[in-house]
């Protein structure tokens, strides 16, 4: 994706934002349908488009289904367990500067610090981050991870409307926001790296679709996780979003 | 969508169907883990030393779950405000379908060969003022990755039993319950029984 439609998407997905900070998401449900002792009935969704996000959710299951998951299948036969393992390692290694940046934009110094150790350990001691050592580190383990879309909660922005994006599945303004800021932060799309010599479009290309194919087995496993048995589909997989990413926010 | 996972539930079923016989204990918070642990290791057993069993797994494990599980709560918070507008017959209905439902889904998460390996961490009492819940965390190591999951205990008469789920921050509770609770606000019971009734009906998606 170029620069220019990048900021075209920043400047579509920040006037959707605009009003995200004055909207509210209900606070509480009407207390007469709120069970005693009962701490189940305050999630909320602000979901104003929910016809149309239903539309993209089919659209985007029969694109996992018939397009996404058959790649999926055959990347996961030919490429042995390990190896898939030490690619997705690697490319969360490499991922690195989104979470230390956001670490320091909601002020945990002490969790920036140790994503940092993390990295090196993971470079170093891990062969460029292919063996995640950092697991056999206590201190290091459970690291939880950063991102802009976090950040933008910390700030107390509020989500704005839920959204099924096209291949992208489920979000939500703010996180959609948060995802470009992910995207410049993430050194795979800095441009230093076009001074190396031999590395055009074809290498760039060939390096984002290995990242993006070897995580496609975890993240549709992600996301049938919700969905299977489901009795509605597409709210199972909207609640699964909602508290996950507020439950992240919070840690 | 964050590509990290937000719902590893596949991985973690195997621990939430261990989930854990807090039984008659005397200082919860102390025996709950020890309890937690020989539950754990009760189902695992099950699900992954019997393999080669030919009996479905959805019904070796079910007397373990139904031991360890509060299925007429999960049952009656999954549905919400709801469940006080149905009749007797029909709590009943709902419970044993619902209940159906819950351990056809996560039998089925079971993968053979990925066993998990479970850690423990301390329990926490989530509200002084509700000294019958509990909340155990745990870690959850599957196929080389870590998963957060916490087993929300209550007290039920002399023992505990599990009444909710929580992977990664997300509640199996209220997950349902944001399922369940519009078709009661549209149909009612007779609408929430049958979309459990329907659901069963399908086939297991694989």
């Amino acid at each position: 994706m170029n620069h220019r439609r990048l900021s075209l998407i920043v400047t579509l997905l920040a006037l959707c934002a605009l009003p995200v900070r004055a909207q509210k998401t209900p606070a509480h449900p009407d207390p007469e349908v709120v069970e005693e002792m009962d701490e189940y009935a305050v999630v909320q969704v602000y979901d104003p488009i929910e016809p149309v996000n239903r539309v993209m959710f089919k659209f985007n299951d029969g694109l996992y289904d018939y397009v996404l998951r058959p790649v999926s299948k055959g990347y996961t036969r030919v490429v042995p367990a390990p190896a898939r393992r030490g690619i997705g390692n690697f490319f969360d290694n490499l991922r690195f500067p989104i979470r230390f940046v956001n670490c320091l934009l909601q002020g945990k110094f002490a969790r920036a610090g140790r994503e940092t150790e993390k990295f090196y350990v993971n470079t170093i001691a891990g062969l460029g981050g292919f063996i995640r050592i950092s697991d056999d580190v206590p201190a290091l383990t459970a690291v939880p991870r950063e991102d802009t879309g976090q950040t933008f909660g910390v700030w107390h922005i509020g989500k704005g409307p839920y959204l099924v994006l096209p291949v992208l599945g489920p979000g939500t303004v703010r996180d959609s926001v948060g995802a470009v800021g992910d995207y410049f932060l993430n050194p795979l799309h800095w441009d230093p790296k076009h001074n190396i010599d031999g590395y055009g479009w074809e290498a760039d290309t060939g390096v984002a679709a290995t990242d993006v194919v070897n995580a496609l087995p975890d993240l549709l496993n992600t996301y049938d996780a919700p969905r299977k048995d489901a009795i509605d589909p597409y709210i199972a997989v909207r609640s699964a979003y909602i508290q996950y990413r507020d439950a992240a926010v919070k840690q | 969508m964050n590509p990290r996972s937000f719902l590893p539930f596949a991985c973690a079923a195997s621990a939430f169907a261990a989930a854990a016989a807090l039984a008659v204990a005397a200082e919860p918070a102390v025996e709950a883990h020890e309890m937690l642990k020989s539950a754990v290791d009760e189902v695992l057993a099950i699900a992954y030393d019997g393999q080669t069993a030919t009996t479905p797994l959805a019904l070796r494990v079910r007397p373990a779950l139904e031991k360890y599980f509060n299925f007429a709560t999960i049952t009656r918070r999954a549905i919400g405000p709801g469940w006080r507008q149905f009749t007797p017959e029909q709590q009943a209905r709902a419970t044993t379908l619902f209940t159906d439902l819950v351990i056809r889904t996560y039998a089925d998460r079971f993968e053979v060969g990925n066993r998990p390996g479970i850690t423990y961490s301390k329990a926490v009492i989530p509200d002084a003022t509700k000294p019958m819940l509990r909340e155990l965390p745990t870690t959850i190591d599957y196929a080389g990755k870590k998963y957060s999951v916490i087993y929300r205990v209550e007290q039920a008469g002399d023992s505990w039993r599990v009444y909710d789920v929580i992977i990664e921050g997300v509640s199996m509770i209220a997950n349902w319950r944001s399922q369940l609770d519009p078709i009661f606000q549209k149909g009612g019971a007779p609408a929430v029984i049958a979309s459990l009734e329907k659901n069963l009906a399908q086939p297991v998606v694989k």
